[in-house]
C-alpha cells in the first residue's frame, strides 16, 4: 500500500522554503501494475488488470459520490477506505481473497468482501460484528458487512 | 360448552374472525435464514446449535467492540455525526463537566456519583449560586435511593467475597440513620420544602414495605405451605395485609397470585376467574403470563376462552413469563389434537408486535416443534409440505423426533416417493434426505433407519426406485469410515438388508453384491428372503453358482434348495456344475454335521 507523503509543517507554513517529497515515488506507469514474469504467479482477475482498464473492463472499489460535480468530501473519504482496508486487512487476516469494494448509500458503510474459507463460521461471525461495531463507533455511522466465502482465490490469469 | 357458565363470558366483547389464513409474519422470508446471518451457504446455520452459536459470536464480537470503544475513549471522540448520534459515542463512566454549576451537578445526579454530586451542592452553594428546586429535589432522591454511598461500580474489581459483601451491605443498612445526615443536612438547607422533598426524606428513612417485596411474599407462599387451602389462606393473608399498608397491587401481583394458584389444585379453577375479574375491576389489563397461568390451571378447557380473550390484541411483554404463552397455548392445543385452534394461536402471531413474545431461540423451537407435529398429524400431505416448505429452515429446526413425525405423515398419505429429491429438478418439492443430512440428524441411527425401511418396504413406479436406490447409496456412504470428525453409523442387519433390498429393485445389481460382500465383512447373515431375490433377478450362470456359495458360506437353511434351483434354472457348464454339487456337500447345516460325527464315533 502506498504510504501517505508527510511534509513538515514548519516548510509549509514558511513560503520562501521549497518542499521536499520525503517518501518513495511510483510513477504512474507502474502504480497497480504486476509485471510479466516466470509464469508461476497466480493473479486474480483484481490484480491481472492495469489501471487503464478501470471503467472498460473493471469496476471500482470505492463507490461514493463525492467524486461529482459539485460534491465535497473527496479527500475525507479516500483516507477513510484506506483506513477500512487497512483495518479489515488485519482484523481478517490472511482470509481475503481479494481487495474488498467499499459502498456508501445514505450515511452507511457497506463493505464487501470476499473471504476464503480459512476460519470456521463463528468465528468469523464473531469477526464481523467486532469489525461493524468499531467501525460504526469510529465513523459515526452504521456500517454494515457483506462478506462472500471461497474455498480458494479464484485465479485469472498466471504470469 | 364452558364458556357459558364462565363469569367472563360477558366481559368477551371482541369477535374473533377467524379466517384460515396461512400467512406468516409479513417481514419473515422464508427462503432464506435470519436476517442477522451472512447470505452465503458457509455462513448460513444448519442447525438450531449452530443457529446459536453463530448469533451470540457476532454477539460477543460486538461486546469485545464496544468493551475497546469503552477503555478507549480518546480515539472515538471526534463527533462529525450531523445530527450527533449519542448511541456511537463512547460511554462515559465519569463525568466530564468540570465547572461549578448546576450542569454538572444534574450530570453527576445522571451518572449517580452520591458522593460527587453532594460536593458539587456544598460548592455551589459556597459559591453562592441558587440551586433550582428541581435539582435539589432530584439530589434528595438520589441520597434516599442510594443511601449516601456510591453504587458498586461494574468495572471496579470486585475482590471481596459473597459474604464479606453481604456483612458490609448489613453495615451499611446500620449505618443509615447516621448517613442520613447528608440528607438531612440538605433538606434543613432547603429554602422552601415541598411535598416530594419530605417524602423523598422519608421514603430514604424508613424502610417501606413496598409492592415488589409483596410480589415475592407472594411468589414464595406455595413454598411454605403445604396442603392447597393453607397456601391459599396464606395468599389471602398477604393481600389483606398489602390493603391495609395501602400498597396498590400491580400486574405483578396478580400474575404472582395466579403462578401460585396454580400449585393449588382444585380451588384454582374458581379462585382464578375471581382474580381475573378484580385485574378487570381494578382497570390492569392482563399480560399473557396472566393467560398463561389460567392455562395452565384450566389445561385442556381453557382454550376456548383464552382465544377469544387474546384474539386480535396486541401485547407488550410486561412479565418475564410472557414468554411462555404461546408454548403453551401449542401444547394445549397438541393434546386435544385442536387444529382449529392451533392456527388460531398462530395467527395472534401476525397481530401487532406479537412476534417478540415468542421468547428466544429455544422457546421459539418448543413453539414450531409443536405446531408443526400437530400438523403432521392431522393435516393433509400437501398442506403439511407447504408449511414445511415456510417454516424451514428459516424459522426453526426441526430434532429427529419432529422428522420421524414428517415421515409417518409421508406414510400416511402414500407419499414416499416424496423422501428423495426428484432429481430431475422440481424443486418445489422438498428433499427430506438431504435435509436430513444437511440438519445434521445423519448421525440419529433411528431416523436413518426408519427412512431405509419406508423405502424398502412397497413396491413402487421405476422412477420413484431409481430415486430410492440413489438415495440408498448416499446413506451407504454414511456408515462409511473417513469422514473427518463425524463418527459413522453402526450397521446393522436391518439397514443392510433394506438397502440391498432397494438397490435390487432398481436394477442395481452390482451394487447389491457389493453389499452382499459387506454382509461378509461384518458378520452378519442375510435374510433367506433377500437370497431368493436375488435369484429372481440373476441371469448369469456364473452369478448364480457364486450366490449358492455365498449362501453356502453363510450356513444357510435354505441352502440345498437354492441350489437346486440354480440347477434346474440355469444353464451351467460342468465345473459349475461340479463345483455347485461340491458345495452342497459341505452346506449341510452344521447340526448334521454333528450329528453325523456323533454317529460315526459313537460306534
Amino acid at each position: 500500500m502506498n504510504t501517505l507523503a508527510r511534509v513538515g509543517t514548519s516548510i509549509c507554513t514558511n513560503p520562501e522554503t521549497r518542499a521536499l517529497h520525503v517518501t518513495a515515488s511510483c510513477c504512474k506507469n507502474r502504480a497497480a501494475r504486476i509485471r510479466v514474469g516466470k509464469g508461476d504467479r497466480p493473479l486474480t482477475y483484481e490484480q491481472a488488470l492495469h489501471p487503464h482498464h478501470i471503467g472498460h473492463r473493471k469496476g471500482w472499489l470505492s463507490q461514493h459520490t463525492s467524486n461529482l460535480m459539485g460534491e465535497n468530501g473527496a479527500a475525507d473519504r479516500t483516507v477513510e477506505d484506506v483506513f477500512v482496508r487497512r483495518f479489515i486487512f488485519g482484523t481478517f487476516h490472511n482470509c481475503l481473497a481479494n481487495e474488498i469494494v467499499i459502498k456508501r448509500r445514505g450515511n452507511m458503510l457497506v463493505v464487501c468482501a470476499l473471504m476464503l474459507q480459512r476460519l470456521p463460521p463463528q468465528k468469523f461471525y464473531f469477526l464481523i460484528g467486532y469489525t461493524e461495531t468499531l467501525l460504526s463507533h469510529f465513523y459515526k455511522c452504521p456500517v454494515k458487512m457483506e462478506v462472500q466465502t471461497l474455498g480458494d482465490k479464484a485465479v485469472y490469469k498466471y504470469l | 360448552m364452558l364458556l357459558s357458565s364462565l363469569p367472563l363470558s360477558n366481559l368477551i366483547t371482541e369477535l374473533a374472525i377467524v379466517t384460515k389464513q396461512r400467512h406468516i409474519h409479513s417481514f419473515q422470508d422464508s427462503t432464506a435464514a435470519h436476517y442477522m446471518f451472512q447470505d452465503d451457504p458457509y455462513l448460513t446455520p444448519r442447525t438450531s446449535a449452530e443457529f446459536k452459536l453463530y448469533s451470540l459470536s457476532q454477539e460477543s464480537g460486538r461486546l469485545a467492540a464496544k468493551h475497546i470503544v469503552n477503555t478507549n475513549p480518546k480515539f472515538f471522540q471526534k463527533d462529525f455525526a450531523e445530527p450527533h448520534i449519542p448511541c456511537l459515542m463512547p460511554e462515559t463512566m465519569e463525568p466530564r463537566i468540570e465547572d461549578v454549576s448546576e450542569a454538572a451537578l444534574l450530570e453527576r445526579i445522571m451518572l449517580r456519583k452520591v458522593k460527587a454530586a453532594v460536593d458539587m451542592y456544598d460548592q455551589l452553594l459556597q459559591a453562592g449560586t441558587t440551586v433550582s428546586t428541581d435539582a435539589t429535589n432530584d439530589l434528595l432522591d438520589l441520597i434516599c435511593l442510594y443511601g449516601d454511598h456510591d453504587p458498586l461500580q461494574d468495572d471496579k474489581p470486585e475482590v471481596e467475597d459473597v459474604e464479606e459483601r453481604k456483612a458490609s451491605e448489613s453495615h451499611r443498612l446500620g449505618e443509615d440513620s447516621l448517613e442520613n445526615n447528608n440528607a438531612e443536612r440538605i433538606f434543613n438547607l432547603l429554602p422552601e420544602r415541598d411535598t416530594r422533598a419530605y417524602s423523598a426524606l422519608i421514603r430514604g428513612m424508613v424502610k417501606v414495605a413496598d409492592v415488589h417485596i409483596f410480589n415475592a411474599l407472594i411468589s414464595a407462599a406455595t413454598e411454605v405451605r403445604e396442603k392447597y387451602n393453607e397456601k391459599w389462606d396464606l395468599i389471602v393473608e398477604l393481600l389483606k395485609q398489602m390493603n391495609e399498608q395501602k400498597v396498590k397491587p400491580n400486574l405483578l401481583t396478580f400474575n404472582a397470585v395466579l403462578k401460585a394458584l396454580r400449585r393449588c389444585g382444585s380451588l384454582a379453577r374458581a379462585q382464578s376467574l375471581h382474580t381475573l375479574s378484580e385485574m378487570k375491576a381494578l382497570g390492569i389489563t392482563p399480560s399473557l403470563a396472566s393467560f398463561h397461568h389460567v392455562l395452565g390451571i384450566f389445561y385442556k378447557t381453557g382454550n376456548y376462552l383464552m382465544l377469544t380473550e387474546v384474539a386480535g390484541r396486541s401485547f407488550v411483554p410486561q412479565d418475564p413469563d410472557d414468554v411462555y404463552f404461546f408454548s403453551t397455548a401449542m401444547r394445549i392445543c397438541l393434546e386435544t389434537k385442536d387444529l382449529e385452534s392451533a392456527y388460531r394461536v398462530h395467527n395472534l402471531l401476525n397481530v401487532g408486535e406479537n412476534w417478540r413474545l415468542l421468547g428466544d431461540s429455544f422457546q421459539q423451537s418448543i413453539y414450531y416443534g409443536r405446531f408443526f407435529n400437530l400438523l403432521c398429524m392431522m393435516e393433509h400431505i400437501d398442506v403439511v409440505l407447504k408449511w414445511y416448505n415456510e417454516l424451514i429452515p428459516s424459522l426453526f429446526y426441526p430434532n429427529p423426533q419432529g422428522m420421524k413425525d414428517l415421515l409417518q405423515a409421508l406414510d400416511t398419505d402414500n407419499r414416499l416417493d416424496m423422501i428423495p429429491q426428484i432429481w430431475k429438478g422440481d424443486s418445489a418439492f422438498i428433499s427430506l434426505a438431504q435435509d436430513i443430512r444437511r440438519m445434521g440428524h445423519d448421525n440419529k441411527s433411528d431416523l436413518v433407519e426408519e427412512l431405509l425401511s419406508l423405502m424398502a418396504r412397497d413396491r413402487h413406479s421405476p422412477e420413484v426406485q431409481e430415486s430410492f436406490a440413489a438415495c440408498a447409496l448416499d446413506v451407504r456412504s454414511l456408515y462409511k469410515q473417513g469422514q473427518v470428525a463425524k463418527v459413522a453409523l453402526e450397521w446393522t442387519t436391518a439397514s443392510m438388508t433394506n438397502i440391498t433390498t432397494i438397490l435390487l429393485a432398481a436394477q442395481k445389481t452390482k451394487q447389491a453384491w457389493d453389499m452382499l460382500n459387506i454382509f461378509k465383512t461384518k458378520n452378519r447373515v442375510p435374510s433367506e428372503e433377500l437370497i431368493d431375490e436375488f435369484l429372481v433377478r440373476i441371469k448369469d450362470g456364473q452369478q448364480a453358482v457364486e450366490l449358492v456359495q455365498i449362501s453356502a458360506s453363510f450356513c444357510l437353511p435354505s441352502t440345498p434348495n437354492l441350489a437346486q434351483r440354480v440347477l434346474q434354472e440355469f444353464e451351467l457348464s460342468e465345473e459349475q456344475r461340479y463345483g455347485g454339487g461340491g458345495q452342497k456337500s459341505i452346506c449341510i447345516p452344521g447340526s448334521y454335521l454333528l450329528f453325523i460325527h456323533v454317529l460315526v464315533f459313537s460306534f
